[in-house]
């Protein structure tokens, strides 16, 4: 318990720190997470943004393109997604928004949409997203992702309507952006995390690193699983992001939240260097 | 175990090195936080400021106009038009202000050219602010007059009569100007421009640019 409540405050020590352009930190590196530059307090760039720039109609900006994602590798290579878990302010959203979706749970068409045949195939959306939505059509015809993005929605749109009312209209893709929006709000309050399962194009950049992380979750040798585990599957059921932990292997969906670690009645999952 | 290690090591050392090597050698950290951080996109804000064009004598910050503005203001009227490589309000209205002053340049070029309004000289400058030079950069936020530090924006320099002083009279406009279609935003632009053009003309005699 005590260490989800380390995980919670690193959760609002991050969302503040990247909400320092309020005090006027404006700085030069992207979020290794998913925040909005249109936020007004800002203080870095959404690594989607400067992606999209960097191929923005048919031009390739080499520096502008790797430099974001360098700064999620080497998040990456140390902790895989652990930043998802710990430092993510959407992923602090979907952490409330979480516990609605457990409860709604109890309703069985609900629980049908996060248990079905094809919701392991729907995780790969995000890459798809990635690649799709938010290099392909800026190459090819100047579509952004960012143009329509959810999060941008919430962080940006709304606040910016909130301390400026009266001064903006609605933009080109706004309606568009709206419903996409209460789309995704229905999903984070429907299925745990759905956003980080399914749709979140920088967790399909962050997801392979958990591969190769030097922080990882790893499960005890097999022998003592074989002999100490109790097949109670608590583990799995306290994954938010719905994986299958006794049979995991550093898993690319896997967050670091440390949620099967603490609720293990063995000690059977720990965090590994 | 030893394998997982090497690679763990190598990846850390190519993603960190790398990493580094920009920060120190590219100018990537200054071109994020001039063209992305500081200065935002309106598409992806999703919203457009709503247009207003009343005429100021004051800067958004208080700060001294240019000097290339108040040297070219001697010749007529200015036109700053402030861009980005990717930005779809940037990208409709690129095309209107060619039209508008008959005039040819590429997105990511820095035009500073006389152009032709119904007869009246106007002195254009075409700002591409992920390209630009820190004079035009720095001209940003003097323009910026409802704080909103948003592009697509431009900015009308005329001259105007301020307690027995001819000094620099502006406004400034954001986005797509809120209208829908480019023959609309064309006409707004042309008759903003040539009340832009009778006011110089009333109060060129008075102008130094010292």
């Amino acid at each position: 318990m005590k260490f989800q409540i380390k995980r919670l405050l690193s959760q609002i020590l991050i969302f503040f720190s990247a909400n320092l352009g309020a005090l006027g930190l404006k700085t030069g590196f992207c979020y290794p997470f998913f925040y909005c530059n249109s936020c007004p307090a800002a203080t870095s760039a959404c690594p989607l943004r400067a992606i999209e720039q960097s191929v923005y109609k048919n031009s390739l900006n080499w520096r502008l393109l790797l430099y974001p994602i360098l700064i999620l590798g080497f998040f990456g290579v140390t902790s895989g997604r652990a930043i998802c878990g710990w430092g993510c302010p959407i992923g602090l959203l979907q952490r409330g928004t979480g516990k609605i979706a457990r409860k709604l749970k109890k309703y069985p068409s609900i629980e049908k949409l996060g248990q079905h045949q094809i919701e392991p195939y729907l995780r790969y959306i995000k890459y798809f997203l990635l690649i799709g939505v938010v290099i392909l059509t800026s190459y090819l015809i100047g579509f952004m992702f960012t143009d329509i993005c959810p999060i941008g929605v919430l962080t940006g749109t709304i606040p910016t309507l909130i301390l400026y009312p009266g001064k903006f209209v609605p933009g080109y893709y706004f309606l568009a952006a709206i419903v996409i929006f209460v789309l995704f709000l229905i999903l984070i309050f429907t299925i745990e995390r759905g956003w980080c399962r399914y749709f979140c194009p920088i967790g399909a950049i962050l997801a392979p690193f958990n591969k190769i992380s030097i922080l990882h979750i790893s499960l005890a040798p097999k022998e003592k699983i074989d002999k100490e585990c109790l097949h109670c599957n608590a583990c799995s059921n306290a994954c938010p992001m719905g994986i299958d932990v006794c049979n995991m292997n550093r898993d690319p969906e896997c967050i670091l939240c440390g949620k099967c670690i603490n609720i293990c009645p063995k000690n059977l999952i720990k965090y590994e260097r | 175990m030893k394998k997982i290690l090497t690679i763990q090591i190598s990846a850390l050392i190519i993603v960190s090195g790398s990493l580094g090597g920009m920060l120190i050698f590219t100018d990537v950290y200054e071109d994020v936080h001039s063209g992305i951080v500081s200065v935002l996109c309106l598409s992806c804000l999703k919203l457009e400021p709503i247009t207003k064009i009343d005429f100021t004598f004051e800067t958004a910050y208080g700060d001294p106009h240019p000097m290339f503005v108040l040297e070219n203001l001697t010749h007529g009227v200015i036109f700053l038009h402030y861009s980005e490589d990717a930005c779809l309000g940037c990208d409709i209205m690129y095309p209107i202000i060619q039209d508008l002053f008959n005039i040819t340049f590429g997105k990511e070029d820095m035009v500073n050219e006389i152009v032709n309004l119904k007869g009246s000289d106007i002195a254009f400058f075409y700002t591409n602010i992920n390209h630009a030079s820190d004079k035009m950069k720095k001209s940003f936020p003097i323009y910026d007059k409802d704080h909103i530090s948003g592009l697509p924006m431009f900015a009308i320099i005329t001259l105007g009569y301020d307690n027995g002083i001819i000094r620099p009279y502006y406004t400034t406009l954001y986005g797509t100007l809120g209208l829908d279609n480019d023959k609309d935003r064309s006409i707004y632009l042309t008759e903003l421009i040539q009340e832009s053009i009778d006011i110089y003309n009333q109060n060129k005699e008075g102008y130094s640019p010292n």
